[in-house]
């Protein structure tokens, strides 16, 4: 696609701030304190808006937008995979666009190197100083483009800025910006000279989404709309970074009750039992899965999570991490159809009905027979 | 874990000929039907092998393999020219009629084969026959022709039935039940049950026919391709373990196989108690009766109880003792017996009894002895001089009334005693002595008698001994293998063990009096009954006392022959039956002289009915004969209405125990004690109404899903109105609820938005944050939680029909199906028991086989 220009920088750094070099400690982070949280009203506002935002540009992806925001606002990274021209990296790039951060994009070659991601440090003939320049990571949404065709190397590269959100070049360590969500695409099909991800880049994905086909009427209304003008060009931001980290707070003080817990504990371990599974949900899904289950539940205007919110989102978060048996595998078995049927198998918090209607109550109503 | 791959059901079943007109293909109906004909054959014949021992003999069984072949082979014929399923069977019930008249009425049918009028008069005859058969004779019967008649064509109507089954229905496994019924007859009537033999060829021909329903069968659908189900084996060795475990658990359980309805030993025999040829066999199973059936009732003027007779046993030779008929010297006609040898004694006391035998049914006519004249029978009857037994020559004693004048002499103990002149005039098989005497019998007789003289005292010394405290009367010994012997083994078991019943005290006393010279036999019969109360006027009597027996009251007991006295019976038997004054020991004497008075030779063993004054015969006393009456009545009565409030309750109850639950949860809601607590019983109290009126909650949704399931379903929904919030499952619940208002919606709303409040109230309660980090959060107030149930109760009833409500009401499914856990829950118990011994022992083997693969490659 692009040989040549693999890093481009779509926007410039918010504030126009660029990275000072000598400090590179901090930069573009929300200066280290952490936000307060919205108020209920605030947060169904910022989300409203960034949603039908997404929603002018992207036709009949609704669901998908939702799902990117929620794992935006879990702190997650998502993997859009799909055949190509269904729209990933629109959506991931407006995303971006309407939040007010900054956002870079990287498309993956073979011969992309972990400096690229990373960043590398020059020497400045001026000061007499190596400096640090800082690499494509260095932003709030970080688009990677076709993350599978980057040699492992590289890919791993991108592994620990995913999970600990710093870089470690020439041994300093450097904070990334918060928020901060790599939305990586990836081509199933065409799978000539790639490097499939393996399974432990995979597991720090929070979501993997398939956009699909639009449906025939949202097509339409496409090819009219995408004529003449990018639909991106008319995208404006509509929140700052800041509404983001302080809608994150909000998240994260979603309160999730011991039912829940067990749900979703309970959810893992029937994967971990399959028959028709070679590896199940790991303990670090199971906690992504609980922390978009809580954006789920802040996005739908509660502060407590419900078992609905890890049904929504459980297929999207456990599919891309359990792996099938070969047999099953041959058999047509999908691992969304897996999931699913661990879904309808598994009790709803039966044992905490049961507790509450005998524990509870039973000894109160004894006096007044 | 439960995600099995599917077989691909698409690609394996071609449309291919469905069963029975196997045509289709190029060898559709090859060998097929041959091979199939051929395995019903062999079952249906192989079960009917069982019916050896309910039939004598194996003369029948040639009949029936020319019928059951011919009719299989008339059947596979006409399958082979691909003719219809219905049209298959018609020609196996003509090929049927053919072969029957071809084997019974040769000479009435046209040609041989062909039936005709005479064919019909025929077969009237021999069914009427085969029905005297089944209701006089105990098996195993004659194979009279009536009697094979029946069974060739009940087995001709079987192999049809399993041909039916196993072909056109394609049901090759339900076909078993075509056996079943063939096996079910021996099962019932042969002491022995169906035996080893029927059941392993039965058995082996319903697995012929399983086998060759799935090898042979020219289509897919009973030749399921699953033999590479890998799960297959273990789960048919599960299903047959528990099978038979249940099977062998079952009848210890379950009562009635030892005792009560079907005691062991005894068969069940739908037409009474039927005394058969051999009335010694049949005796144990009438004693084990619980219920008295047979029941004859009888009126006479004698002042003592009376013994009924029917037949006597005199051979005691062989293993197995039957009454001799003696054909030969049997005379007709009842009118005048006569025993033939003189009686000395002083005195004879005439009896006048009339007898009504109800559905009694033998041979035989039970009479008191000895009778010197019968009147009032229908259809010819002969009575032998020598034992004075009569029995019917062409009809039995179903529904007979008659009137008996009998005559015993009166007997003493010094009459008996002095009677000492050699016997004479006695045929001579009351005479000899039995072959094969086993020792413990002879012995036995000669240290009994060791001290004795006369006849009558060596009499008395057995008897004496047979009731000493050493003898047990018991059912149950010396019972073998569910047959009541009584040949001279059994005698010398029963002298070993020291236990059993009349039978075997009567033939121990029969034959040590025998070894000792004195001839004897075995009377068959009936002890003295019981007075049922009521009297019958007889011409020439005035109104004799009525008495009943059944079949619990069957007996037997031995007659010593002694010269110039004529048969005088005794009792050996303890705690059955009277013993007569004459064979009561010098100690008891006394009790004699008294009852002398009353001119008769027979007293009540048992003092209580001692008051000869009293001017009606003395009965048997029975325990609560007079005074319990009263009680008797009110008791039926009693246990009438208490079963009829039971049922009520019965019926009432699941209501009863839904409206306790309903209001135990309301009410704790009402009293606003815990606002905690209330949710879950609110809630479990909105998901039972939903499962009364048909919408079940499903263990792996969530509130949510429920709530919205419940609010989208007919059950609650109008139908008229648009889906106001059930397609939203998982949107906003609070704007469901804030529908269109008009006209009938208003109400739909109404329970719409009760649904949603309630639901989330519950998750709140349930997943929200505890109350005492939040405050301000409490959900519903209880009495808004009272009303919003009202209205979805409300709701539901409106749209549910009146089936619905009535069901709701009566058998609300949600309490029947918490009954219902409740009872499966031991067998959910056991089945998963059974898993884990079923993996281990999987495990255990697949190790074992494994170590021994190593050891022998090492």
């Amino acid at each position: 696609m692009e040989p040549h220009r693999r890093i481009t920088i779509d926007e410039a750094l918010p504030g126009g701030q660029g990275f000072t070099g000598s400090t590179a400690r901090g930069v573009n982070s929300f200066n280290g304190h952490k936000s307060a949280p919205l108020e209920a009203p605030a947060f169904r506002a910022a989300s409203e808006r960034i949603l039908s935002a997404i929603n002018t540009v992207i036709d009949g992806k609704a669901e998908a937008a939702k799902l990117a925001l929620t794992v935006l606002l879990a702190q997650g990274h998502l993997l859009l995979e799909d055949v190509p021209g269904v729209g990933k990296t629109l959506l991931a790039k407006t995303l971006a666009r309407t939040i007010d951060c900054s956002v870079s994009r990287i498309q993956f070659t073979p011969d992309l190197l972990p400096s690229d991601v990373t960043g590398v440090s020059i020497y400045n003939q001026s000061s007499r100083q190596f400096e640090f320049r800082p690499g494509a990571v260095f932003a709030n949404i970080v688009i990677g483009d076709e993350i599978n065709r980057a040699s492992a190397k590289t890919q791993s590269a991108l592994l620990e800025c995913m999970e600990e959100h710093q870089v470690t070049v020439d041994g300093h360590s450097y904070k990334l910006g918060e928020p901060f969500m790599v939305v990586a695409t990836q081509n199933p099909i065409e799978m000539e000279g790639t490097y499939p991800l393996p399974e432990a880049q995979r597991d720090r994905f929070m979501a993997r989404i398939s956009m699909g086909y639009p449906d025939k009427d949202s097509e339409i209304e496409m090819l009219e709309t995408h004529q003449a003008t990018s639909p991106l060009a008319r995208v404006k931001a509509v929140v700052t970074a800041a509404d983001v980290a302080a809608m994150i707070a909000t998240v994260q003080q979603v309160f999730v009750s011991e039912a829940v817990k067990e749900y979703t504990v309970a959810v893992g371990r029937a994967t971990r039992d399959s028959a028709m599974l070679r590896l199940g949900a790991s303990p670090r899904s199971l906690l992504q899965l609980l922390r978009a289950a809580k954006a789920t539940a802040a996005l739908d205007g509660r502060d407590f999570v419900l078992p609905d919110d890890v049904v929504a989102v459980a297929e999207a978060v456990l599919a891309h991490r359990i792996i099938l048996d070969r047999k099953a595998a041959s058999s047509g078995e999908t691992p969304q159809a897996l999931i699913r049927g661990v879904l309808a198998r598994i009790p709803v918090s039966r044992e905490m009905t049961e507790k509450a209607n005998s524990g509870r109550t039973a000894p109160e109503l004894r006096p007044s027979r | 874990m439960t995600l099995t791959t599917q077989p691909q059901a698409g690609t394996g079943v071609q449309p291919q000929p469905v069963p029975g007109s196997p045509g289709s293909g190029r060898f559709g109906a090859g060998a097929f039907p041959w091979v199939m004909a051929g395995a019903v054959a062999v079952s249906v014949c192989g079960a009917s092998l069982s019916l050896n021992g309910v039939l004598r003999g194996w003369a029948w069984f040639l009949p029936v393999l020319t019928t059951v072949v011919v009719v299989s082979l008339t059947m596979a014929l006409l399958r082979t020219f691909r003719a219809q399923p219905l049209l298959v069977a018609a020609g196996g019930l003509a090929s049927l009629a053919l072969i029957l008249t071809f084997t019974f009425f040769r000479r009435d049918s046209i040609a041989g084969f062909l039936p005709s009028q005479a064919t019909f008069d025929a077969l009237g005859r021999h069914l009427r026959r085969a029905s005297e058969t089944v209701l006089a004779e105990s098996s195993p019967v004659a194979p009279n022709a009536g009697i094979v008649l029946v069974t060739c064509a009940a087995l001709g109507l079987v192999v049809i039935l399993v041909d039916a089954l196993a072909l056109p229905l394609g049901m090759p496994a339900t076909s078993g039940l075509g056996l079943l019924a063939v096996l079910v007859v021996p099962a019932m009537i042969k002491p022995q049950s169906v035996g080893w033999l029927g059941f392993a060829t039965t058995a082996a021909g319903y697995l012929v026919i399983l086998a060759c329903s799935q090898w042979f069968a020219p289509d897919a659908r009973t030749q399921a391709d699953t033999a590479r189900n890998p799960g297959q084996v273990r789960r048919a060795a599960l299903t047959g373990g528990v099978a038979l475990v249940v099977t062998l658990l079952l009848q210890l359980v379950v009562p009635g196989f030892d005792q009560g309805t079907f005691p062991q030993g005894s068969r069940l025999n739908p037409w009474g108690t039927a005394t058969g040829l051999n009335p010694m066999i049949s005796l144990g199973n009438s004693l084990r009766t619980p219920t008295g059936e047979g029941r004859i009732t009888y009126a006479t003027n004698s002042a003592t109880p009376l013994y009924l007779r029917s037949v006597t046993v005199d051979r005691f030779d062989g293993e197995s003792w039957s009454p001799d008929d003696r054909n030969a010297n049997r005379r007709a006609g009842t009118g005048r017996m006569d025993a033939g040898h003189e009686i000395l004694a002083p005195e004879q006391t005439r009896q006048v009894t009339v007898v009504n035998t109800g559905d009694f049914t033998s041979p035989y006519l039970p009479v008191p002895y000895a009778p010197e004249s019968v009147n009032g029978l229908t259809g010819r009857w002969s009575w032998d001089p020598a034992t004075l037994s009569i029995k019917g020559t062409d009809t039995n004693s179903r529904d007979q009334q008659y009137l008996v004048q009998s005559s015993v002499p009166k007997l003493t103990t010094e009459l008996l005693d002095a009677s000492s002149a050699p016997v004479q005039g006695v045929p001579e098989e009351f005479i000899r002595p039995p072959s094969n005497v086993p020792d413990i019998v002879r012995t036995t007789a000669e240290s009994v008698t060791a001290d004795s003289r006369t006849a009558y005292a060596k009499a008395m010394a057995i008897q004496r001994f047979l009731r000493g405290p050493g003898f047990t009367y018991s059912l149950e010994s010396p019972v073998q293998n569910g047959y009541d012997g009584n040949g001279l083994s059994v005698l010398a078991d029963f002298l070993t063990q020291k236990s059993g019943y009349c039978i075997h005290f009567a033939s121990a006393m029969a034959v040590m009096a025998r070894l000792e010279g004195i001839p004897s036999r075995i009377a068959v019969g009936y002890a003295p009954g019981r007075q049922t109360g009521a009297t019958v006027s007889v011409a020439g009597q005035g109104a004799l006392p009525e008495y009943e027996v059944d079949a619990r009251d069957a007996h037997a007991w031995p007659e010593l022959y002694f010269q110039g006295l004529g048969w005088v019976p005794f009792e050996p038997t303890p705690s059955r039956g009277v013993v007569p004054a004459y064979a009561q020991d010098s100690s008891a004497s006394g009790g004699t002289s008294t009852n002398e008075q009353n001119n008769d030779g027979l007293v009540p063993s048992n003092g209580a009915a001692a008051p000869s004054s009293a001017p009606a015969p003395a009965p048997l006393p029975l325990p609560g004969s007079g005074t319990a009456d009263a009680g008797n009545q009110l008791a039926p009565a009693l246990y009438t209405a208490a079963g009829v409030l039971l049922l009520v309750l019965l019926a009432a109850s699941p209501r009863l125990v839904r409206r306790g639950i309903r209001a135990r949860r309301l009410r704790g809601t009402g009293t606003g004690r815990d606002r905690l607590a209330e949710q879950p019983l609110v809630w479990s109290e909105l998901q039972d109404l939903a499962t009364d009126y048909g919408v079940r909650p499903v263990p792996s949704e969530t509130p949510r899903t429920f709530s919205a399931r419940l609010r989208g379903s007919p059950a609650l929904r109008l139908r008229s109105e648009p889906d106001p919030g059930g397609a939203k499952d998982t949107g906003s619940g609070a704007d469901t609820g804030n529908g269109p208002g008009h006209g009938a919606g208003t109400f739909n709303a109404q329970t719409v938005h009760a649904v949603t409040a309630l639901t989330e109230a519950y998750e709140r309660h349930q997943y929200g944050r505890p109350a005492g980090q939040d405050a301000t959060r409490h959900g519903l107030p209880e009495e808004a939680a009272v009303e919003h149930i009202g209205q979805v109760r409300q709701a539901l009833r409106r749209n549910a029909g009146t089936v619905g409500r009535l069901r709701a009401d009566w058998l609300p499914p949600s309490v029947l199906s918490r009954w219902g856990s409740v009872a499966r829950w031991p067998f959910g118990v056991l089945g998963r028991a059974a898993t884990r011994v079923g993996r281990a022992a999987s495990a255990l083997w697949r190790r074992t086989r494994r170590g021994l693969r190593r050891l022998r490659a090492g």
